[in-house]
């Protein structure tokens, strides 16, 4: 795609998302759902304007996003190392690989009750539902990168004379990375699912609270509103940190044609 | 003993140094559920410091599989290795195999590759500036200084091979083995690259192993050439190449070895 026809499919884009708001706007004013439970567009901004100018938005996206940080670092740490040790033995591989898999296959929110049980309304309680959303995936991805890297990168290292000790730093994890990054950017994906989950639930403050606020107030603009928030932090991040990064690694390993 | 030195002084004058590698009786065997196969008889053979060696044949004469044992990736499933006396056991930078896909990490670009196998050697850490300008000579060599820089997927098919090369030559080894040079070049990047090899061999004396089914290719890099023939691979002739280097790939004279090289394979063939 060269320069022109990307801008002239962003307008599109842009035109999509008019028309859809558009749509949103017409079927509000059409009045089929009453508008307590149907806000219109505008509501919805006006209302989280409000909750800026109270004091309440931004404290709880930046809750969400430092629970998630915090949360995220130690899950890729973890699922990372795991990933390694999956990617090197074979019956690590065997045994892990299909306990992951199966971690994967919870919704996110899943994790909430039982960390409810562990720790109570305890804030640990919210990274470790981040932790288990994310670590399999992570997990998952670095093993998989690892097992697909092209042998010849494993025989050039070695007739260049990389001892055993020396691979995994200087070979392996390299040659995995774009898997791996891929791996984090689902992870990241995950955990944010698990951190709003368990905010409705366990919080006083955070993205998940203010969704939950809004619906024992009955406010069908505040949950609308915080659900748009939710989306549009995430979209962003993982455009803007994890999508660039990707691509950037993507390229460089030879994986993608540059434009 | 008396018969080697007969047998090295009809050699010519760029490979009679001393035995550097020396293959006694390997042979290989691959054993799968089913059946066993054969994939190369004992062949038993010497290669001087300095030489310049190709082995030459068909897809499935077992050369690679050769080239493979003597690079350590494969052990042989009779017979012995020896590299200045001592055994291949596995790989390593003294037999630094340059492969048909040149095997550039596409994590580092052009001056870290050359510098991978450095860094890798035991005992030269500290030399970091000794290291980087090693480097960059090798570069310089192949004429790719002012690419030291760049990242390998922005280089061209010739310059990755290039760049391989030199990441090859940076260790030292007392060996180069050479898998199918150059496969996926045109024939006028090949021609420059021929070129560039056989000024390497001058300049440093390097004892180069090559592998190619191009006996153009054979008789343009080779002092020596084995013609190999199929299933099970085994050595059918040795054809001294005494042309003077370097060598033009489109030198009529050069024609005449390459057709005597076909033409072994020929007879091969047909029995």
């Amino acid at each position: 795609m060269n320069g022109g026809e990307r801008k002239a499919s962003s307008v599109y884009v842009i035109l999509f998302y008019l028309f859809l708001l558009t749509l949103w706007q017409s079927l509000y004013s059409f009045g089929a759902i009453p508008d307590y439970l149907f806000p219109s567009p505008l509501q919805v901004g006006r209302r989280l304007w409000e909750l800026g100018w109270e004091g309440l938005l931004w404290p709880g996206i930046k809750a969400t996003l430092v629970r998630m940080v915090i949360g995220f670092l130690v899950a890729a740490l973890i699922g990372l190392s795991i990933g390694v040790l999956m990617g090197m033995s074979r019956l690590v591989y065997r045994c892990l690989g299909s306990l992951f898999l199966g971690l994967q296959m919870l919704p996110t929110a899943a994790w909430v009750p039982m960390s409810l049980l562990l720790f109570g309304l305890k804030e640990q309680g919210i990274y470790f539902v981040i932790l288990m959303s994310s670590l399999p995936a992570v997990a998952i991805a670095t093993s998989d990168g690892i097992v697909r890297i092209p042998p010849i990168y494993l025989r050039a290292a070695k007739t260049l004379g990389t001892s055993r000790l020396a691979m995994p730093m200087t070979v392996i994890l390299p040659a995995a990375m774009p898997s791996i990054v891929t791996g984090l950017k689902l992870g990241w994906t995950l955990g944010w699912h698990g951190a709003v989950s368990a905010e409705l639930i366990k919080s006083s403050v955070g993205l998940g609270y203010l969704l939950y606020m809004g619906r024992e107030l009955n406010d069908a603009s505040q949950v609308l509103g915080i659900m748009l928030v939710t989306i549009l932090v995430g979209l962003l991040l993982d455009r803007f940190v994890f999508g660039l990064v990707e691509r950037n690694i993507r390229r460089r390993w030879g994986l993608e044609t540059q434009e | 003993m008396d018969d080697r030195k007969t047998d090295e002084s009809a050699k010519p004058a760029l490979g009679n140094g001393p035995v550097l590698l020396k293959l006694s009786d390997v042979s290989k065997t691959f054993d799968s559920t089913t059946q066993s196969v054969a994939a190369l008889q004992p062949i038993s053979l010497e290669v001087n410091e300095g030489e310049f060696v190709v082995f030459f044949g068909p897809s499935g004469c077992g050369k690679s599989t050769l080239l493979n044992m003597i690079a350590g990736f494969e052990a042989p499933t009779t017979g012995t290795i020896l590299l200045q006396g001592r055994q291949v056991t596995k790989p390593g930078p003294d037999r630094l195999m340059l492969f048909q896909e040149h095997g550039l990490f596409p994590w580092l670009n052009v001056i870290d590759n050359v510098l991978y196998g450095l860094r890798r050697q035991p005992g030269v850490w500290f030399k970091r500036r000794l290291r980087r300008q090693r480097a960059r000579e090798l570069l310089e060599m192949m004429h790719m200084q002012e690419f030291e820089k760049s990242a390998i997927h922005e280089l061209s098919g010739g310059m990755k091979q290039r760049a391989a090369l030199a990441r090859a030559l940076a260790p030292d080894p007392k060996i180069l083995l050479i898998d199918e040079p150059f496969p996926a070049l045109d024939a006028l990047v090949r021609a420059k690259l021929y070129g560039e090899l056989q000024e390497i061999l001058v300049r440093t004396h390097k004892t180069i192993l090559s592998v190619t089914h191009d006996p153009n290719e054979a008789a343009c890099l080779g002092d020596r050439v084995m013609v190999f023939t199929g299933r099970p691979g085994k050595i059918k002739a040795e054809i001294p190449v005494d042309l003077p280097r370097p060598r033009d790939i489109s030198d009529p004279q050069l024609a005449q070895f390459s057709s005597r090289i076909m033409a072994e394979l020929g007879e091969g063939l047909k029995s």
